[in-house]
């Protein structure tokens, strides 16, 4: 009972906890070597090398911070991200948290997740943290209403709010062909969550890091590793909604899980530095005048479809 | 021995260099960015070793104590052609020279910095806020009544004006950033109010360091030069501005290329590089730097054009440029070329659109050995220099950057150039880097 409510299940989020960030990390390295030349300690032990770095540098302080909630922050992020892996179905019956409302408990992380990226720029008490902290306010709405609508579509052909169910709906046809638009619009919440690539604004350059400008040593280190794996929560939940999960033929499901999972987590890598920075206002924009009302239109697809 | 390990691992990323740039010492950035063993960071607080280039006035000497005190023990210090402050012990100070010893000292500064505790670089500055708590006030604020307060010498958060965008008033937050904020060039000091993150106050405190040009343009004013080595310095010198708005925009690779392209100007051959120059203009393009990033705001009214000169009054369509008056120029059928929005994305328009006007009038004027005629005024990438240098202009950022959001105020930054020109030239790199452009 206790093994396989408790022990199983925390091993498995840890892995995923660990591996992802990890292999992520391996493929960013890929990606930057097709862009130039790189030199390092190799592909793999790169990632390594850095987590190194950053526990070696001593945490430092800001001028008069809210220093629990500046430390917490790093901390709820990555716990939010383990939360989001724990609703990941590996096969029918291996799934962490298998519950009947897990589309809602991953809306509510993604929701949270605004209150902690706010938490970690605000806390620090300087100017430049703070400007990414209001940027990602400013943003997080329009992220957050994008991916319910594209979740919602998923939950009606399922009739049901259980990953689980949404998976078992996919037996004829996986939702990524059934609603098109679905996968790449929830991919786009994805670098926006994470704000990577041309979503990076919380965290950019033109703050010199954003929320993470004044932060250094393990702090830091914990709060890549969490941006890291709330983008490996994403390809998990992507994966379940639109790639129809541990479907597939010939190979055991977890291994179908994984397979899918790198593939989302490749494209996203590649996505990553491929285009320029949007700016803010711009991105307000797209979000609210384009991909919002897109996610309408994948809603109404997908309630037609399920009428049909 | 866990600890020695754990070093040894970490000796083996790329080396985190905080670059403090002094007068003249752009030219280690830029051969810092091209090395794949250093990792150019933006904050102190990302860094192991600051890297200070170039000279610093003793009115920044302070500033630079305060960027030094930033960076996360254990952190230490390389100089390259700058006077190291007296205060740092001896063990945590490496001076270089030379440009190309430049990276290799980097990393090991950084190897013997993680290997051992010798030559780690002391705290500066007492670890106090520069203005003390008063500790006054029904809150201890700082003063009398609700918010009548300065705690730690600043004022209180309140929104005194209108709010420029949207009517949401946030809470005003006032800074000074510079002069070694790495975004805004070498020397540049400012005082900034932002409202969330639009800019409602914007002042210089301190204007940038003059910029210093390759030796032909001041050679131009002595006798004729080859055109050929003239243009192949202009689209340098615009291809290294570049490389700036790119890293802004999160190009890291199209910067790097960028600064390549710039490396292979002076003795490149002329067809393969205005080859290479179209090729990246569509990568450009492709990648969204003018579509996504470049934002359409900052354009300059027709006086302030006008004052600036060169390549941003030509961005606003104001048809000047000394090469028009001149006969070598002339017999190469030169035409001016200009856009009409003045913005900033205009502006980097017309610099990229001058970049491949440069390389062609180099190919046409190497092959007929052609020469400028006048020397009395020659067309600067800055602006026309005719009997006095182009003067620091940064003060029309007060009027330009109040109401652009912080990243659109930084972009419409990297696309003007405001630094007054330097009376010397820089020093030319006497060879070209390991990486070829292609």
């Amino acid at each position: 009972m206790i093994l396989d409510q408790l022990v199983w299940p925390l091993t498995w989020v840890l892995a995923a906890l660990v591996l992802g960030p990890y292999l992520l990390a391996v493929l960013d390295g890929l990606v930057a070597r097709s862009l130039g030349p790189t030199r390092g300690p190799g592909i793999w032990l790169a990632p390594l090398s850095r987590g190194a770095w950053w526990l070696i540098q001593h945490t430092n302080v800001t001028e008069a911070p809210d220093g629990r909630a500046w430390r917490l922050a790093p901390a709820l992020y990555l716990a939010l991200a383990a939360g989001g892996l724990a609703l990941v179905p590996w096969s029918r019956t291996w799934v962490a948290t298998d519950i009947a409302t897990s589309l809602v408990l991953w809306g509510s992380i993604e929701a949270l997740a605004t209150v902690v990226i706010f938490l970690q720029g605000w806390s620090a008490n300087t100017h430049l943290t703070l400007v990414g902290a209001y940027r990602y306010v400013a943003l997080g709405l329009s992220y957050i209403l994008i991916s319910m609508f594209v979740l919602i579509g998923v939950a009606l052909p399922a009739e049901s709010l259980a990953l689980t169910q949404v998976i078992t709906s996919q037996q004829e046809l996986w939702n990524v062909l059934r609603q098109p638009l679905g996968l790449p619009l929830f991919l786009i919440v994805g670098l926006a969550i994470t704000f990577r690539g041309p979503f990076n604004l919380a965290d950019s350059t033109d703050l010199a890091g954003g929320t993470s400008a004044d932060v250094s040593g393990a702090q830091r280190l914990v709060w890549e590793f969490a941006r890291s794996a709330m983008l490996v929560a994403f390809s998990g939940i992507a994966t379940t909604a639109f790639l129809g999960g541990w479907l597939g033929p010939w190979l055991p499901g977890p291994l179908w899980v994984a397979f899918k999972m790198l593939a989302v987590l490749a494209l996203l890598a590649w996505l990553g530095p491929a285009f320029a920075r949007i700016t803010p206002e711009r991105c307000v924009s797209l979000m609210w005048v384009v991909l919002l009302p897109l996610a309408f239109v994948d809603l109404i697809w997908a309630g037609v479809e399920a009428l049909l | 021995m866990a600890v020695s390990w754990l070093a040894r691992l970490a000796a083996r990323a790329p080396v985190p260099v905080f670059p403090a740039l002094g007068m003249r010492g752009e030219e280690a950035l830029y051969r810092l960015a091209l090395s794949p063993d250093i990792k150019r960071v933006d904050s102190p607080r990302h860094a192991s070793l600051l890297l200070v280039a170039g000279g610093v006035p003793p009115s920044m000497q302070q500033a630079l104590r305060r960027v030094h005190d930033q960076l996360p023990a254990p952190f230490t210090t390389l100089w390259y052609r700058s006077a190291p402050l007296v205060e740092l012990p001896q063990a945590a100070v490496t001076t270089v020279d030379s440009l190309d010893a430049l990276p290799g000292a980097l990393v090991e500064s950084h190897g013997r910095l993680l290997r051992n505790t010798v030559g780690r670089s002391p705290r500066l500055l007492p670890d106090a806020p520069p203005h003390p708590w008063q500790g006054l006030g029904d809150d201890g604020h700082g003063g009398e009544g609700m918010m009548g307060g300065v705690p730690y010498g600043r004022p209180m958060a309140m929104p005194p004006t209108a709010d420029l965008r949207d009517g949401l008033a946030l809470d005003i937050l006032t800074f000074r950033l510079g002069p070694f904020f790495p975004l805004w060039p070498p020397g540049f000091e400012a005082e900034v109010t932002l409202q969330g993150d639009i800019i409602q106050q914007f002042s210089v405190r301190s204007s940038p360091f003059p910029r210093a040009l390759a030796p032909v343009f001041h050679e131009a004013r002595e006798r004729p030069v080859a055109i050929a080595v003239l243009e192949r310095a202009r689209a340098r010198h615009h291809l290294q501005a570049l490389f700036h708005a790119l890293h802004l925009a999160g190009l890291e690779d199209l910067a790097r290329h960028a600064l390549r392209l710039a490396d292979t100007c002076p003795s490149g051959d002329i067809v393969l590089l205005a080859k290479w120059f179209t090729a990246f203009e569509r990568r450009l393009r492709r990648r969204g730097f003018f579509v996504l990033h470049l934002p359409k705001c900052g354009a300059l009214r027709k006086k302030q054009a006008e004052s600036q000169g060169g390549f941003a009054a030509r961005a606003a369509g104001i048809e000047r440029d000394v090469r028009a008056e001149d006969d070598g120029y002339r017999r190469l059928a030169f035409s001016m070329m200009t856009q009409q929005a003045g913005d900033t994305r205009a502006r980097w328009r017309q610099r990229l659109a001058e970049i491949a006007q440069s390389f062609d009038l180099a190919a046409r004027a190497q092959r007929d050995d052609m020469h400028t005629a006048q020397t009395d005024a020659v067309e600067t990438p800055r602006g026309a220099w005719h009997d006095t240098r182009p003067k620091d202009t940064s003060h029309l950022l007060e009027d330009l950057l109040p109401g652009l959001e912080w990243g659109e105020a930084l972009a419409t930054l990297a696309s003007l150039e405001l630094a007054a020109l330097s009376p010397w030239p820089r020093e030319e790199p006497a060879e070209t880097p390991e990486e070829g452009a292609a």
